[in-house]
């Protein structure tokens, strides 16, 4: 390491700011109770930042490619109480296929509005917010749906069950997060996703299919609101309706956290599961430091600011910006 | 049934006091119900339900009935819709508090009697209020902390017992009230139990279940679990569930269906039986005495009883 500069490894900070400010964080909760870093505790962060997480992979390619998803809260709502509905009616083995057919039918819908049409994704997705509400609460009546034998289910593995020591959640967002890695950063779709995004125009002159990449991306985003509500469903075995109200938020919160640009082209997938641990582990550690809640509120946001802050200031190699 | 007989002798007690009225005015009371957001939970849904099955099966009572969404603003205008159709009376489950005492000042103006329904309105709207129907929030948390207390004095630990509390949404009436009940009554009860931790679970199973796991991280030793409803207290139970660690005593408030099933698996003690049917009920009832002439008590409370493990038997399961 001595053969390295004070350039190279201000370079190298530069393109981890994000993985810095997360360290930070992780070293000042850990002092102020230990337990925050012990096994337990780690994994069970990680086990329920993975339904927020694996969303959030799939609101990635959304943000890359130029355009917002703010359905994915309702929509993981909607699959959660879809899946724990047909468990009781067809069985799980069908109930997860028909699940994940109907979620994807709202992914294409909104893929072909915004990608075909071509009309704005914050409209386009904050009204389907509403409306995929609606028809989540139309199907259900309003009730809550409850899987009626609850031992005897194998369902529960998605959300409870664990292989090799780890938990099931774990394994499917770090499953789920290596494939689309490797999708966005090593395939020819994902460089189509970078160049829409990018600069879109361009990238139509260049022979790149810009509806068919966009559509793509929201059934992605679909694909992965399915996986998520299943593991949600199969984690509690029962579900309000509002299970995923407000998780739009927090999924777009983790992905810019991670890096990726809302004017799109910019954004990695790795990034993205940092955004993740750093806003669950935020959450886990206020609640082991026993803040009051209201004030933890205040403090999850300014952490946020700070971690962006940091990142952008690694960027630029200085705290503040002489153009201010 | 005890209950039942209740409202048994209070419904023949108000068919009188209503036919009083309908020979009076020479017809039928048509009472406008404006409420807060039906379909949003089964609580809701089933209260509408039975609303509008208790006002068909009265033959004096024509309703128009209606949703809020949630929204204060509409709201608002279906109150003034419903002093356009001159009702006779206006039963409100508010969005909000305070927002909506203008228009409920604007029906009392009107001369039209407003029964504010589940949860009250603030206090500097009450000159314009006939009646409040709903639940006694306060005395429903200091009936969860007696439960829990007598479940510790059973198992001999009233007096090293830790608890957790998990609340409900943050701001909300419903979620201060039952905290406070809990927390002014279990000192009384067991002076040496010690509520080591508060968070909120917003009212989410999902939430709490979070909120829950944090705690058993936190903490080596808990023997109860305090939550504001059994949709939290679920969740917290699945947390407890999940980490292996057993032993602990849940009690809720609001009794669900999940929470009812949980009971009669012998994993959660006990709750608040709260049916949004006899809330219904009541809300109609208090209207047609209000309109009846009867001397009707400002707070009119139903009675949410106590169930555990113990007498649940003598409760049908929640269907919500």
């Amino acid at each position: 390491m001595a053969t390295l500069d004070r350039r190279q490894i201000g370079s190298i900070l530069a393109k981890q700011g994000i993985l810095i400010a997360f360290a930070l964080f992780m070293i000042v909760f850990t002092i102020a109770n230990p337990k925050f870093i012990s096994i337990d505790n780690v994994f069970s962060v990680v086990r329920s930042s993975a339904i927020l997480g694996v969303m959030a992979l799939g609101v990635t390619f959304v943000v890359i490619s130029g355009n917002l998803d703010l359905s994915v809260g309702s929509m993981m709502s909607f699959s959660t109480i879809v899946v724990l509905d047909l468990h009781d009616k067809i069985g799980p083995l069908l109930a997860i296929p028909a699940m994940f057919a109907m979620t994807l039918c709202l992914g294409a819908f909104i893929g072909f509005l915004v990608g075909y049409l071509r009309l704005n994704s914050l409209i386009v997705t904050l009204g389907m917010l509403s409306a995929i509400h609606g028809l989540t609460l139309t199907y259900s009546g309003g009730q809550n749906m409850d899987i009626a034998d609850k031992e005897g289910t194998w369902f529960s593995v998605f959300g409870q069950g664990s292989a090799l020591g780890i938990p099931v959640p774990i394994l499917i967002f770090v499953g789920l997060a290596a494939l689309l890695g490797i999708a966005l950063a090593r395939t020819p779709f994902g460089r189509k996703v970078y160049a829409v995004g990018g600069n879109g125009t361009a990238a139509t002159f260049s022979g790149i299919k810009r509806a068919r990449t966009v559509f793509t991306c929201y059934l992605i985003s679909a694909g992965c609101v399915a996986t998520a509500g299943m593991m949600q469903a199969s984690r509690s075995l029962g579900s309000q309706n509002t299970v995923g109200q407000g998780l739009e938020l927090e999924v777009l919160a983790a992905v810019i956290l991670g890096g990726a640009s809302l004017l799109g082209g910019s954004g990695t997938i790795f990034k993205t599961v940092i955004g993740v641990l750093i806003l669950g582990f935020i959450q886990n550690g206020l609640l082991l430091v026993g803040l009051q809640f209201y004030v933890q509120f205040v403090v999850t946001w300014v952490i946020i600011i700070l971690a962006v802050w940091l990142d952008i200031a690694a960027k630029r190699g200085k705290l503040f910006s002489h153009i201010a | 049934m005890k209950i039942r007989t209740i409202l048994a002798v209070t419904t023949a007690a108000a068919t009188l006091a209503g036919a009083a009225y309908a020979e009076s005015h020479g017809g039928t009371m048509k009472i406008g119900i404006t409420q807060n957001n039906v379909g949003v939970d089964s609580y809701q849904t089933t209260y509408e339900k039975a609303f509008i099955e208790a006002a068909e099966a009265n033959d004096m009572v024509e309703t128009v009935v209606l949703d809020a969404g949630g929204d204060v603003a509409r709201q608002i205008a279906q109150m003034e819709d419903l002093i356009q159709q001159e009702v006779d009376a206006i039963i409100i489950w508010p969005t909000n508090g305070e927002a909506v005492i203008p228009a409920v000042r604007k029906a009392h103006q009107a001369g039209i009697p407003v029964i504010v329904t589940n949860s009250n309105i603030a206090e500097q709207g009450f000159d314009f209020v006939k009646s409040f129907s709903g639940p006694d929030n306060i005395t429903q948390g200091a009936r969860s902390a007696e439960i829990m207390c007598d479940k510790f004095k059973d198992m001999g630990i009233e007096d090293e017992a830790q608890v957790v509390h998990i609340t409900g949404q943050p701001g909300y009436t419903t979620a201060i009230e039952r905290a406070k009940g809990f927390e002014d009554r279990l000192p009384e009860v067991c002076p040496n139990v010690t509520v080591v931790d508060t968070q909120p679970g917003d009212w989410n199973r999902e939430k709490s279940q979070q909120v829950m796991e944090a705690f058993l991280v936190k903490y080596d030793d808990i023997d109860g679990v305090y939550a504001g409803d059994d949709n939290m207290g679920v969740g917290a139970l699945n947390a407890a569930k999940a980490a292996g660690r057993e032993g602990i005593i849940f009690v809720g408030a609001t009794n669900f269906a999940v929470g009812y099933e949980a009971m009669a698996a012998g994993d959660y003690w006990g709750s608040i039986y709260q049916s949004p049917v006899d809330d219904a009920k009541a809300a109609l009832q208090t209207a047609i005495d209000v309109l009846g002439g009867e001397d009707v008590p400002f707070l009119n409370y139903f009675d949410t009883p106590k169930i555990t493990q113990d007498n649940m038997d003598e409760f049908t399961k929640p269907v919500f």
